[in-house]
């Protein structure tokens, strides 16, 4: 890896998703030198796997075009996909930062033709759609990926699966040598936006997540429902493919829970109601029931909970769901839990289930890094005394894109101003 | 919604004082998942939820006539799950003590039970199932006792059959002071048995 | 600049395989007249790249024309430099992904496309980025000494640049300078309010000009050159700035709508006198002063009620919290009943809503029925909904009713404004109502010298807010930006946050606008539209129509654009009748010889053709990953791309329809209250004047049903092959267009 040209007024941005994308372009259109950097092969992050964004019902890839073309037409940043950081020392205006490039197999000379995936004949779980279906070894990570040019998955590296996949290339695109390499940065500051994690939701044994096929979790919901995902944005039943007609959304699954996840997460409420519109529009019979504690539709997002509740099909039910039993035979699901708004017992079969699960700080503990302050769920914290890391989006409090951006761009400010003070 | 009862913060702060735990119900946040992990909630008048609600809004009489303090079996399915942390085992059991302490003895035979089980484990570190049940059922008198055990005749004979139940006496067990000493230690945090 | 203009097939990636080179490159050299033609198997590897940089040395190339895949993948690669002028044909994903091979459809649609590229290029001029003789001032206005406020104006002299703030007070400070402590990160305890330590910083730096008991007059010009005149304690100053951040923040709804007993018992306050009142020492009763043993909290008073507040200002909840722990700190033995409907503690304040349940604080979820003096204590009288009990709350000495946040742009009554002559809905005297969304509608605040009205347009509820998830601190105004709680209600750690993001806005304006070159969404081109004023016959249109106020009118009529407001969207060129708005690089009679590039087949030989005008930034991507998904359609169809489906001008159905062309679809955002144009009106416009196209057709004697026009999402691309497919039918069954062979 050849050395990359950085000085203590360039700033780097580690996660290039939403937030990182953002404070990287605010900053570079601003005037400054960005390198950002990202561990998935592809940008975007989280919301890549979003099929809409409440309340406008939009694509989250419309907002991604834009910013990839403004990325795109910006020679100020320069971005590395499969890349993390491994260290960082220093402070404010003068950080060494060690990246990690990870092997991508395939070379910039990829033109995306598709031959090396047609050949292929290894099929490995998708992660992009945490699963729920397969993937040739060598793809592109989805339609809208950006950049634009597919990965070798490292488990067929060594083969001769790879090798047919390497002959069948005519741009020479494909090198099965590529290693891990590091390269050192130096930078003035750095900006930390590599987002979260969806709360293990097996966690919560009582809900049967992983062992019962129908109970999916609000991330897998909107794999399901986009268009490039494992059923083609056709909202099926895992377990047999069967479409619904009966579903429930629990709330708080883990959130707000001291087993679990103490605090609550600001966004699965209104992701799932924005999830019932997804469903109310394939499924025009479909009924459906969000299970909560407390609605948490804030500021002008109330407007969209009191759209979704005018909605004869949509019934809100007060209730912290206690079990979930699988009917084996057919696959569907035994609610249990209390209505506290009537005291009656609550016992209800469903389709399918969705886990309205939270967000988990991305974690940044890094060997020798100069210390971050975090509170005790990982969240990073302000810190007055210890400038020149600044988090952006959710590894500072659990929100929402709008906010994520909001945030993002004000990170973008402090970074440069630390760059500025040198 | 026709009744019209005032709020009486008088019997919150009297259970904060005198039930073990009382305090914690402060931290209820009213989800219900007690109600619904409760393995008895079908013969419970109110769940735990509704317990802490009512003594929040100073409903003494129904809270401590509750049939449902008395009920808890410790499966500690509630208490495990509630995601506020409440020991709500803890306060059910405490509001029952509380209740007893005070004269009020909603479901008597809970609480022969729940001191003839404690005495036998104390005498023999062991349940003889038949023993325990003629003493429980012929707490109220011989007739009453009669007709009980011939409700439960069938499950007895089950038992039997099944080696749960054996036809001899239960023996002591090994160890027997040291099992004495532990409950002795609990009879003091006041925390366990149920004196009548 | 002399053009020479090359071209370059790509033969990679299937194009080859699905077309005949050969005949391609014959008719780029005979036909349309580009000196070099040649074609590369990898065009973009690096050796196809040095062959086009070769030829730029040794032949002169400055126009490099590229036939291969879609401009939106390989930009950097073929990157000339910014005085080349490079044109992408795209012939791999919209013609050879999604056409069957070696057909002489296919063929055809790539002649086409070769005919339409070549064209354009040809027109297209080298850019230049408008400068203006003036000198740019980079300084930054911010209007409003709040914490939003006093926030930006110290983050962007932290960035070493120069604030001016304006505020109307005599003190700066606003809400948080009344409060007596704050609820914040971590969440865990109170904190100081830490106001008067920012007021003393704002203050003393030297990079910010403070204006108290100051108001903004006016404010003309254009980012980068605004002109504001500040009226500061009777004098009028002007101050030159490059960007503006609005920070006016909001007030407290008023309670005296509500039915709740306030202004008539007076023990009833609201959440924001109970803050004064506790930031100035002792809670007690307005009645008698005596001190406060049991509050009752109301939360939403009037919020999430269809009634006053329909929306949830996401603070109250928080704030009653605190202030119920300013009642314990006072007495510990004191009571709090906080009567809600949701908890809307967010994120990590859950787990101050854990400390309140830890101090003993009763929470009731329901709602108040009455509320009732009697003998000196109130009596609150509650649907308590999970006991399920309508409960009476006895005892009370004071009630605080949680009031929301009403944005300091929303007006009291809607204003109305002189309408033109024969408006509809305008009363005796010729007045009219507002819009929301125009410029006319906000309470004074900018005082904006803008033909399009003083202030920022709103939207729903009186927030001047862009409604954009991925671009929230766009305002409809270029380089005016808000923050804080005018933008949406929010609480104290996020008006700080959204302060340093306006702020970064701002100076990202300044910028911006002093090199010449757009802002968001089109951040970074230098293009911008020319009048040639000598056609324009003052129909006001262009002003009317710029989603973004950017022209202004002489008192004759006469446009005059400002260059650094613009977005570069087109809007106005598309809706001149007279064609007179014109970028270097895209143009009415840019587009219009495109659409004569196309070759239309005679009438027998059955061979329909339709154009499809697409929107750049949805639609076009969306028909390359309908590609990629190797979709295939009718290949009668051609596709122009388009900067917004606003920039549509109707001239070119007219040019279209006069040549032959068969139908026209036209596939922009979705519109209406959930818009997603990210020139917030571009494709509501192109509807309505496609409304009005029925006089062209008419005129042609053709029918209505050959123009379509339909929303498209990037991610709608499933559905391409069945809109055009069903589209094609619509024609089939009109038959030719007669106008074939004119």
């Amino acid at each position: 890896m050849a050395e990359v040209e950085a000085t203590n007024q360039t700033l780097l941005v580690v996660g290039g998703g939403m937030s990182g994308i953002t404070a990287a372009l605010e900053a570079a259109e601003a005037g400054y030198d960005v390198i950002l950097i990202e561990k998935n092969p592809y940008l975007g992050g989280r919301v890549t796997q979003l099929y809409q964004y409440f309340p406008k019902l939009c694509p989250p890839n419309c907002g991604l075009e834009i910013n990839f073309r403004r990325m795109k037409l910006n020679p100020r940043i320069r971005f590395f996909t499969l890349a993390e950081v491994e260290k960082i020392s220093g402070e404010e205006g003068n950080y060494n930062v060690t990246v990690k490039l990870n092997p991508r197999f395939i070379t910039e000379k990829c033109t995306c033709c598709g031959k090396c995936s047609d050949v292929c004949d290894t099929e490995i779980d998708n992660p992009f759609n945490f699963g729920m279906d397969k993937i040739k070894a060598v793809y592109l990570p989805h339609e809208f990926a950006f950049p634009m040019r597919y990965v070798m998955d490292p488990s067929i590296v060594g083969t001769d699966e790879a090798k047919k996949c390497k002959d069948a290339c005519k741009y020479d695109a494909i090198d099965l040598d590529m290693k891990a390499t590091t390269f050192d940065l130096n930078v003035g500051a750095i900006v930390w936006a590599c987002g979260w994690t969806p709360y293990d939701a097996s966690k919560i044994e009582y809900y049967g997540f992983g062992r019962y096929k129908n109970v999916i979790t609000n991330m897998m919901m909107e794999r399901l429902a986009s268009p490039n995902g494992p059923t083609a944005g056709k909202i099926l039943r895992p377990s047999d493919g069967k479409e619904v007609k009966n579903v429930a959304f629990i709330q708080c699954a883990g959130s707000r829970d001291q087993n679990y996840l103490p605090y609550c997460s600001g966004v699965c409420c209104l992701a799932s109601m924005k999830q019932s519109t997804y469903l109310r529009d394939q499924y025009p019979d479909c009924n459906i029931t969000i299970f909560f504690i407390d609605i948490r539709a804030l500021d002008r997002l109330e407007d969209f909970y009191t759209k979704v509740k005018e909605d004869e099909k949509v019934t809100f039910i007060k209730s912290k769901i206690a079990s979930i039993t699988e009917d084996e035979a057919t696959g569907d699901l035994l609610l249990e839990g209390e209505n506290t708004n009537t005291g009656e017992r609550i016992q209800m079969t469903f389709d399918m289930v969705v886990l309205a699960t939270g967000m988990v700080p991305n974690s940044l503990d890094l060997e020798s890094a100069p210390s971050v302050s975090k509170d005790e769920y990982g969240f990073m914290t302000l810190d007055p005394n210890n400038t020149g890391i600044y988090g952006a989006g959710c590894v500072k409090r659990p929100t929402d894109v709008a906010s994520s951006v909001q945030d993002a761009t004000g990170a973008a400010l402090r970074a440069i101003q630390s760059v500025t003070r040198r | 919604m026709e009744t019209n009862t005032s709020y009486d913060p008088s019997f919150a702060r009297e259970v904060f004082e005198n039930v073990d735990s009382g305090e914690e119900i402060k931290m209820c946040m009213q989800c219900g998942m007690c109600a619904a992990s409760c393995p008895l909630r079908e013969h419970m008048d109110y769940p735990p939820r509704q317990i802490f609600s009512m003594i929040r809004a100073g409903k003494r009489d129904m809270v401590l006539n509750a049939n449902s303090i008395m009920m808890c079996t410790s499966c500690y399915t509630c208490q495990v799950r509630c995601p506020r942390g409440i020991p709500v085992i803890d306060v059910m059991h405490g509001l029952a003590h509380y209740a007893i302490s005070k004269g009020i003895l909603t479901r008597k035979d809970t609480a022969v039970f729940g001191r003839e089980f404690w005495q036998q484990i104390y005498k023999t570190g062991r349940i003889d199932e038949k023993d325990l049940s003629r003493r429980y059922f012929f707490a109220d008198g011989i007739i009453t006792g009669i007709k009980k055990s011939l409700q439960m005749a069938r499950m007895g004979i089950i038992m039997l059959l099944h080696g749960r139940m054996k036809i001899l006496p239960e023996k002591k067990i090994k160890g027997i002071k040291s099992l004495r000493s532990m409950l002795d230690k609990a009879m003091q945090t006041g925390k366990g048995g149920s004196e009548v | 600049m002399e053009k020479k203009a090359a071209l370059y097939i790509c033969t990679g990636c299937g194009i080859g395989d699905a077309l005949d080179i050969d005949s391609l490159k014959e008719l780029a050299t005979d036909d349309l007249g580009v000196p070099i033609c040649k074609d590369h198997p990898f065009l973009c590897g690096a050796e196809g790249v040095d062959l086009i940089k070769k030829d730029i040395q040794d032949e002169g190339v400055n126009t490099i024309i590229i036939a291969g895949c879609s401009g939106r993948v390989n930009y950097d690669v073929f990157n000339f430099g910014p005085d080349k002028i490079v044109e992408r044909i795209n012939l791999r994903e919209q013609v050879a992904w999604c056409q069957p091979p070696k057909e002489e459809d296919t063929q055809m649609l790539a002649e086409d496309y070769l005919r339409m590229g070549c064209s354009k290029a040809n027109d297209t001029e080298p850019l230049e980025p408008y400068i203006a003789e003036e000198e740019y001032s980079k300084d930054i206005l911010i209007v409003g000494g709040g914490v939003a406020g006093m926030t930006a104006a110290l983050e962007i002299a932290k960035a070493g640049r120069k604030a001016i703030l304006v505020e109307k007070e005599d003190k700066l400070g606003g809400f948080l300078g009344k409060m007596k402590k704050l609820i914040t990160m971590p969440y865990k305890d109170l904190s100081d309010t830490g106001a008067e330590d920012l007021i003393k910083e704002v203050n003393e730096n030297d990079n910010i000009k403070v204006y108290t008991s100051a108001t903004v007059a006016k404010i003309s010009g254009s980012p980068g050159l605004f002109t504001a005149e500040i009226s500061a304690d009777g004098n009028s100053v002007q101050e030159r700035v490059g960007s503006v951040i609005q920070a006016t923040g909001w007030t407290p709804y008023d309670a005296s709508k509500l039915n709740l007993g306030y202004g008539k018992i007076k023990d009833v306050i609201t959440n924001v006198e109970m803050e004064e009142m506790a930031a100035k020492g002792k809670i007690t009763r307005p009645s008698d002063g005596k001190e406060v043993k049991n509050v009752l909290f109301v939360q939403c008073a009037g919020s999430r009620d269809p009634e006053h507040l329909p929306y949830c200002s996401s603070y109250c909840c928080l704030a009653s919290l605190k202030q119920a722990a300013y009642v314990k700190e006072q007495n510990p033995e004191a009571v709090n009943y906080i009567v809600y409907k949701d908890m809307r503690t967010v994120g990590q304040a859950e787990d101050f809503y854990r400390k309140a349940q830890e101090d003993g604080d009763v929470f009731i979820r329901g709602s108040i029925v009455n509320i009732n003096e009697n003998g000196g204590k109130l009596s609150v009288e509650t649907d308590d909904e999970l006991l399920g009990e309508r409960v009476n709350i006895e005892e009370i000495d004071l009630v605080v009713l949680a009031v929301g946040m009403v944005p300091t742009s929303q007006p009291d009554q809607i204003p109305r404004i002189q309408a033109p002559e024969g408006t509809e809905g305008a009363d005796e005297e010729g007045m009219i109502e507002v819009m929301p969304d125009s410029g006319f509608f906000a309470k004074s605040a900018l005082n904006l010298e803008y033909r399009q009205g003083p202030e920022l347009p709103t939207l729903k509820y009186g927030f001047p807010d862009s409604h954009f998830i991925c671009f929230p601190y766009e305002t409809r105004r270029t380089g005016i930006y808000t923050a804080g709680c005018v933008r949406r209600p929010m609480e104290v750690v996020k008006a700080k946050e959204d302060a340093a993001g306006a702020a970064m806005k701002a100076i990202q304006c300044c910028e911006a606008s002093s090199q010449g070159v757009a802002l968001h969404p089109r951040a970074g081109d230098i293009s911008y539209p020319e009048f040639n004023m000598q056609r324009c016959t003052q129909c006001k249109r262009c002003t009317e129509e710029c989603p973004f106020g950017a022209i202004n009118e002489d008192e004759k009529g006469n446009p005059l654009p400002n260059p650094t407001r613009c977005r570069r969207c087109g809007v106005c060129m598309g809706a001149c009748p007279e064609r007179i708005i014109s970028f270097k690089n895209y143009s009415v009679g840019m587009i219009g010889n495109m659409i004569k590039a196309i070759e239309v087949p005679e009438e027998d030989e059955e061979k329909p053709r339709v154009i499809a005008f697409v929107c750049e930034n949805d639609a076009y991507p969306a028909i390359d990953m309908a590609a990629i998904k190797r979709m295939q359609w009718s290949p009668y169809v051609r596709f122009i791309p388009v900067r917004c489906l606003g920039s549509i001008n109707l001239v070119w159905v007219a040019d279209a329809m006069s040549k032959g062309i068969d139908g026209l679809l036209f596939l922009g955002c979705r519109h209406g209250d959930d818009y997603q144009c990210h020139f917030i009106k571009g494709s509501e416009l192109a509807e309505t004047r496609l409304g009005k196209v029925s006089e062209t057709l008419d005129r042609l004697a053709l029918e209505a049903e050959r123009v379509k026009f339909l929303e498209i999402g990037i991610t709608d691309y499933n559905r391409i092959p069945t809109i055009i497919n069903e589209f094609m039918e619509t024609i089939d069954e009109l038959g030719p267009n007669p106008y074939k062979g004119w």
